[in-house]
């Protein structure tokens, strides 16, 4: 279980997961964190706010592009949306991810 | 991406209260759906806050975060540092004015100097390609090349194509025009058939001349002429049928062809003319000369050429080194010319000439990287001075910097604050350079050209390059100002620092080393150019002094041009006669004569003379009238002055000066005497023997002249000028002299007029020039030793101020207290003396070269330099010294 310092999730791997939970279409900051922590199924929990650095640093870079619009219940809410650059890095981080966990289990499971 | 982000950040720098406001609305919204839902979840109203904080974080942490996040760190910073610097650099307008002067004048005077240099040396010629041209030159064996062809070795070269698609030649000339009120002397310029061609400049009207033109006789439509679209403005008044309109040159009709546009201006930066003639009416411009029948006796033309496509300045090089032998033998059949040449490996070669040629490059290149030495050398001191200014003016904000490192600042950060000073120093002090530079190398260029008769010009604007050139100069001069003070004052320990300052605790000897280098290489500095400065100022003066030979002062030239009149032989020596009574009958003329050669006009006319059954000696010629030596006041030794009366008729006669008397009779009685020509072996009687005169320039001492009478001239239309004495300014001499003309001779150019005193100055504008910089310089260099060495003592002298007042209550004399703070400057004065006097005598080589009757470590200047910067030196320091010994005891005690 991951708790709560930003640290503990190194940066890239929640960048990545920005990435992914942006992949599907636009999202404020609150539907990226709760749909980050549910469908990990609660395992990935970081302090929520710890999510903002990230965006802005993702838009800054240019993966990201920000509007502002209504949310759900009407409220004005700052609404993320994955760049073709970000939709390029979000592939190639994908595959890297993959390609690594496979070898990890792979190893892990070596008896 | 990095430049997505950069436009971002710069959208934020503007409205930076907007981001906050977004950033913080994005936190809140976030915070409020997490409340929501924590409180759906059951957590209690008053725990509310407490969870949503430990789900979220601290809001304000994240809300810093995002701001730093956003922050166009380096920007902010330096416009921050920007402004403190304007603010400082307001609260101290002493500094600022003496930074920003010293600056502006070492930039002014080394850009003005490197547009001179620009303009001559480095700027190419304003055609296409200018890179694929070349300036063919003739090795001879001597220790100069030369760049001077006659028309047959021209003419071979030309109908050769191997390596250069054309070759091409010209020469500046004066062209008369007629005019509404007769002829005017206009310049222009003689090409050959393929000028215009080789430069690619396509005409702006019209049609350029071409080989069809440059044939004898013109092209079969007649004789044409190009004109420049200045011309075609001042003469034309621009009018659209200027094309085929008729000139009148040299009393023969022209047509014109064609107009060349302004920014052409042929293959001679430093010339402007207005016509373009064919190069093959020589014989009608120059009458009755005639340069091109002189065949190999007349060396007048500037030869160019541009390679083919493809080829290289080594084949072409190459190829004229191969024909030079056949064009040597095809030009004449004098065995004796062509041996002569052949003695000297005579042959042709090319060189890169995508400049043109310009004899004023063979002159002035070296005087003008002499003065651009010194120039760097002063703004080198300026520099210095500013840097050890500002170093000692950063010892008294070390407390400001040291706070400023304690509270977390980096060192990074307050070396780059510190740059940004110097650096606001440079730009101001550079554009305020760049203001003066233009009309002080306008100026200069005048001064410079002056010696060379001829509407020679040297266009110094500003360009490129001196742009390129005067920013190289302010980043250099700001990291030289801002640098060494910026890592001083950061350095050492922080604790030094925070309890420096005013303090008595600090110990004096602190005085660090590295400003006393400065100063002392400041110092050495301004000796040199000091030193530079007195040798230069001391050869001009004896250059004054070396003796003409003739009185220049109330003398006046006025130049008839004679050649395209009618009249000749007696007629016109009649005509010349009435000239100088009408012009003796004027107010304030003392007396009256003619000469042909205007001594240091540095042109000269020689010939080979002898005693009869002697080998014939080569002596300078000059054509003079009755009355010549009393009007230029040389002593008459023996004999007579020519009269009117001394006809062709009357058998030839010769004046000899005493040198040349010397050189053909030594140690005879010349007077009386016959002189043979070693060409038309006519026989002179020496009539008199005059006193020794400079002739073609000052720096060669008086050479053997021989003087005949203008009536006996064997040209059949002379020109001569006539020289006036007159008694003070006679402003109205000039109008009445071209009135007189205009009534006796009104075929003729108006008569030009200059003093010899002109005459003079104008022979030794180099060294004029180079004295005249570099006793400013000198002076600058003075300046800013001075204010160096006073703003350096008077900052440390303020930061000891307890230190003395407490010396003083204990009984310190104040002449002691005098001696110990003047002690300071003259130790460094003492050693930077020392050091630049080494320097100079190892640097003073250079200007070897330059200088006229004085040695490069000629005692007294080298003393009285020394002499210059002591007494500056101490005055500077003096005063700092008096206002310490002036500390009042208890006011310094109660700062503590």
């Amino acid at each position: 279980m991951i708790r709560e310092e930003p640290g503990d999730l190194i940066q890239g791997t929640l960048e990545m997961l920005i990435l992914k939970a942006l992949a599907r279409g636009p999202l404020h900051g609150y539907a990226v964190a709760v749909w980050i922590e549910q469908t990990s199924q609660q395992v990935l929990k970081v302090e929520e706010g710890a999510l903002y650095p990230a965006l802005h640093r993702l838009q800054l870079r240019g993966l990201l592009q920000a509007e502002w619009g209504a949310s759900e219940n009407n409220r004005r809410a700052k609404f993320y949306q994955l760049t073709p650059e970000g939709k390029k890095r979000m592939n190639a981080e994908s595959h890297r991810w993959a390609r690594l966990s496979a070898a990890v289990a792979f190893v892990m499971q070596a008896s | 991406m990095a430049f997505k982000a950069f436009l971002l950040r710069l959208k934020q720098l503007f409205k930076p209260s907007a981001t906050q406001r977004e950033i913080a609305e994005e936190l809140e919204f976030h915070q409020t759906l997490l409340r929501e839902r924590l409180s759906r979840q059951g957590v209690p109203a008053q725990e509310l806050n407490t969870v949503t904080t430990r789900v979220f974080g601290s809001s304000s942490r994240w809300q810093e975060r995002l701001t730093e996040l956003w922050q166009f760190r380096a920007l902010e910073n330096f416009l921050r540092d920007l402004t403190f610097t304007a603010r400082l650099l307001r609260k101290s307008p002493g500094f600022t004015a003496v930074a920003l002067l010293t600056l502006a004048l070492g930039v002014g005077a080394n850009t003005a100097v490197f547009s001179l240099i620009n303009g001559l040396l480095l700027r190419p010629l304003p055609v296409p390609q200018a890179e694929q041209l070349a300036v063919l030159r003739m090795e001879e064996g001597g220790p100069e090349p030369e760049y001077e062809f006659c028309t047959p070795f021209f003419r071979s070269l030309e109908a050769r194509h191997e390596v250069f698609s054309d070759v091409f030649a010209y020469n500046p000339d004066i062209l008369q025009v007629r005019g509404r009120s007769g002829n005017e002397n206009v310049h222009g310029m003689l090409v050959s058939g393929q000028f215009f061609q080789a430069l690619q400049t396509p005409p702006l009207k019209g049609r350029y001349l071409t080989p069809e033109d440059d044939r004898r006789g013109g092209s079969p439509a007649g004789l044409s002429v190009v004109i420049t679209e200045q011309f075609w403005e001042t003469w034309f008044d621009r009018a659209p049928d200027v094309v085929g309109r008729k000139l009148i040159i040299a009393n023969v009709p022209f047509t014109v062809v064609g107009v060349m546009p302004k920014r052409f201006i042929g293959a001679d930066l430093t010339q402007r003319p207005q016509i373009f003639a064919p190069l093959s009416v020589d014989p009608i411009i120059d009458a009755p000369r005639n340069h091109i029948d002189d065949g190999i006796n007349a060396w007048w033309l500037t030869v160019g050429a541009r390679l083919q496509p493809g080829a290289t300045l080594a084949q072409a090089d190459a190829s004229l080194a191969a024909i030079s032998s056949a064009i040597l033998r095809q030009a004449s059949s004098d065995p004796n010319f062509i041996s002569d040449k052949e003695k000297g490996h005579f042959h042709f070669a090319a060189e890169p000439g995508s400049k043109g040629f310009t004899y004023a490059r063979l002159l002035f290149r070296q005087p003008l990287l002499a003065m651009f030495l010194m120039c760097a050398g002063t703004l080198l001191l300026a520099c210095l001075n500013l840097a050890s200014l500002l170093m000692a003016r950063s010892a008294a904000r070390a407390r400001e910097l040291a706070t400023r490192l304690a509270i977390g600042a980096t060192r990074r950060r307050l070396i780059q604050q510190l740059l940004i000073e110097s650096m606001v120093i440079a730009v101001l002090g550079t554009a305020a350079g760049l203001v003066v530079a233009p009309l002080v190398s306008g100026s200069l260029a005048a001064l410079l050209m002056s010696g060379n008769s001829g509407g020679v010009q040297l266009d110094t604007s500003l360009d490129a390059r001196v742009f390129a050139f005067a920013a190289i100069v302010a980043v250099v001069s700001a990291l030289l100002i801002g640098l060494l003070p910026a890592l001083g004052a950061t350095a050492g320990d922080l604790n030094d620092h925070m309890r420096g300052a005013q303090q008595t605790r600090q110990p004096h000897e602190r005085l660090r080393i590295l400003p006393r280098v400065l100063l002392a290489s400041e110092v050495a500095l301004a000796l040199v150019v000091v030193i530079g400065a007195g040798l230069l100022a001391t050869s001009l003066v004896h250059l004054y002094r070396s003796g003409i030979g003739f009185d220049p002062r109330g003398l006046v030239n006025i130049a008839f041009n004679m050649d395209k009149q009618q009249l000749e032989g007696d007629a016109l020596m009649r005509q010349y006669q009435q000239l100088s009574e009408g012009i003796s009958r004027q107010p304030g003329v003392k007396s009256v004569s003619f000469q042909f050669i205007v001594p240091l006009s540095h042109l000269g006319w020689n010939g080979r003379y002898a005693a009869p059954g002697e080998s014939p000696q080569l002596i300078n010629m000059n054509s003079v009238g009755p009355d010549y030596f009393a009007t230029m006041r040389i002593p008459l030794y023996q004999g007579r002055e020519f009269r009117w009366a001394d006809t062709s008729a009357s058998g030839a006669k010769m004046i000899l000066n005493a040198s040349a008397a010397k050189l053909l009779f030594p140690g005879q009685d010349a007077l009386g005497q016959q002189v043979v020509s070693g060409g038309t072996h006519t026989s002179y009687e020496v009539v008199a023997v005059a006193g020794d005169t400079k002739y073609r320039s000052m720096r060669a001492p008086a050479p053997p002249i021989g003087y005949v009478p203008i009536m006996q001239d064997e040209q059949k239309k002379p020109s001569f000028h006539a020289v006036v004495r007159v008694d003070g300014p006679q402003p109205a001499l000039a109008s009445a002299v071209r009135s007189l003309a205009v009534r006796l001779a009104p075929d003729i150019p108006a008569p030009a007029f200059v003093t010899m005193d002109e005459v003079v100055d104008d022979s030794m504008s180099t060294e004029r020039m180079m004295a005249l910089l570099s006793v400013f310089f000198a002076g600058c260099a003075l300046l800013v030793t001075a204010i160096g060495l006073y703003g350096t003592l008077a900052y440390v002298t303020a930061r000891r101020t307890s230190e003395i007042g407490i010396r003083t209550a204990l009984g310190a004399q104040r002449t002691r207290v005098l001696l110990m703070v003047f002690r300071e400057n003259a130790l460094v004065a003492l050693l930077g003396t020392a050091v630049g006097l080494g320097a100079a005598l190892l640097a003073s080589r250079v200007l070897a070269s330059f200088l006229y009757g004085t040695s490069p470590r000629d005692p007294w200047v080298l003393l009285g330099s020394v002499a210059a910067l002591t007494f500056i030196a101490s005055g500077a320091s003096l005063v700092p010294a008096l206002r310490a010994a002036r500390i009042d005891p208890m006011a310094a005690i109660r700062c503590e």
